[in-house]
């Protein structure tokens, strides 16, 4: 596993699941967590790698970046 | 208008799965969403239409339950996670199960009401109606 640049609290591991899984993944935890939290979603289907920043960019939270695996992507969002 | 008022009429797998995708991600934005199940959208939920997988699909649909490296949720599990989550309602029409003799026991447990035409026109009211 590579080194990442963010440093996440919680990771969740939606590998293999495809739209709607990983999103509703995500949603689900920023809806728990306190402000400050640092989320890293791990996701294997591409439509999420792309849907996620969209769904982060209309809302309050701060998505922080992206990271390419090889067959995956590490998604970080910071909960405001 | 706040929210989305979907008619799911179709019982073709691809519609199904879209339907539940993006009712469900509104839903758990707390974006308002009712499904009316009705006519053939109706009877995908049934029990034994469920358990035995045995939907009407095209090659999309196919391709969804063959895929071996990727575990896709159904379009029930879906509803049944946005109901969890979020602002969703399902509803089943009351006519189209009066047609066929049947009751909502014999239906997955995902609804939260049966209505006609009128229940459902009161609850779009507010919403954008969608009919798929």
């Amino acid at each position: 596993m590579s080194e990442t640049t963010y440093e996440p609290d919680i990771t969740i591991d939606s590998r293999g699941a495809t739209c709607p899984g990983p999103l509703m993944d995500l949603i689900g935890k920023v809806k728990e967590a306190e402000p400050g939290t640092v989320i890293e979603l791990l996701t294997s289907d591409s439509s999420s790698s792309h849907d996620v920043p969209e769904w982060v960019d209309e809302t309050d939270h701060e998505f922080l970046g992206v990271e390419e695996e090889e067959d995956y992507w590490r998604l970080f969002v910071e909960v405001v | 208008m706040t929210g989305y008022a979907i008619v799911l009429a179709s019982g073709r797998l691809e519609r199904l799965q879209a339907v539940s995708n993006i009712a469900s991600i509104a839903a758990v934005s707390d974006v308002p969403v009712d499904v009316f199940a009705t006519m053939d959208g109706l009877e995908a939920f049934d029990k034994e239409t469920v358990e035995a997988m045995d939907f009407e699909m095209g090659p999309i649909g196919e391709a969804m339950l063959a895929a071996e490296d990727v575990d896709m949720a159904l379009f029930t599990e879906n509803f049944e996670r946005a109901r969890e989550m979020g602002s969703i309602e399902l509803l089943a029409c009351e006519l189209s199960m009066d047609m066929l003799g049947k009751d909502l026991e014999e239906y997955v447990d995902l609804f939260d009401d049966v209505l006609g035409v009128s229940g459902f026109l009161n609850r779009a009211q507010d919403k954008q109606v969608i009919f798929v």
